[in-house]
């Protein structure tokens, strides 16, 4: 009873992320793809939700929701975007079929694989927090390192902008 | 034979990378295709998380994982709101199509 509710949940998870994703790619209007984006934000979240990682969906919605996308937003905000053409059968037809290919490839790997799996278990903050201050601090700084390298490249580039301009 | 629940998390991912190249190759704004970027990095994150928490492997290792992805994510999409910013004040579009200075 319990597997099937979870088959069930998985099954909306799955059409929510659909839905985004052909809201993404097919919409005319800049901001609509955007939206898209956000809708298959929240549907990952929830298959994070369904492999019992409650962290993980958290924080894919204060990152992604409340920071990445809101970075985009404005990128659209100070850019003026004409609206993409109806829907290009051809282009669309030219874009389908690379990525059809590659997809083609990871779900035949996928399908050739043989991983007994297990059931889920959540994993503890408190186990998290030790994991990513002892085994992974390495990682932890030089994130901290790219993030800073990023917002310092993000602020030149604007200054620089406003040199040519005088 | 019925799919596993690790399968049917994976066959997910793919569909992500699906719609993210899809719509990278499909858009003609460089804000649409950084929309097809992050859509195939979120696909990324949430394979790694399932193949930590649905088989033996640590837990803990794949959540990290997909933390990095995420902060690699916020920086790339930083680093490309700059980018676009400077590409459109020299083009005065952000069409992919028509930045091109040299027309050969």
């Amino acid at each position: 009873m319990e597997l099937n509710a979870g088959y069930i949940a998985f099954a909306i998870y799955t059409l929510i992320i659909l839905a985004g994703g052909m809201l993404a790619i097919l919409s005319k209007n800049i901001i609509r793809s955007l939206v898209g984006l956000i809708v298959i934000l929240f549907g990952v979240a929830g298959m994070y939700f369904l492999m019992a990682a409650p962290f993980m969906a958290l924080m894919q919605i204060m990152i992604y929701v409340g920071a990445v996308s809101v970075l985009i937003f404005f990128a659209i905000m100070l850019t003026k975007s004409d609206a993409e053409a109806g829907i290009d059968c051809k282009r669309l037809l030219k874009s389908v079929i690379p990525a059809g290919i590659a997809s083609a490839v990871m779900l035949f790997t996928v399908a050739k694989s043989r991983i007994n799996f297990t059931i889920p278990e959540e994993v503890g903050l408190k186990e998290l927090g030790k994991a990513l201050l002892s085994t992974y601090m390495l990682p932890f700084e030089l994130i901290s390192i790219v993030l800073f390298v990023a917002m310092a490249g993000a602020v030149v580039l604007g200054f620089e902008r406003r040199r040519e301009k005088e | 034979m019925i799919l596993s629940p690790l399968t049917l998390f994976q066959i997910v991912g793919v569909l992500l990378f699906f719609m993210g190249v899809t719509c990278m190759i499909y858009k003609r704004t460089f804000i649409g295709m950084l929309i097809g970027v992050e859509i195939m990095l979120n696909g990324a994150g949430m394979n790694l998380v399932a193949a930590s928490q649905l088989t033996t492997a640590d837990s803990a290792t794949g959540q990290i994982g997909s933390l990095l992805i995420m902060g690699l994510a916020a920086a790339e999409a930083t680093l490309i709101l700059a980018i676009v910013l400077v590409v459109y004040r020299r083009f005065k579009t952000i069409e992919s199509e028509k930045v091109a200075t040299l027309r050969g």
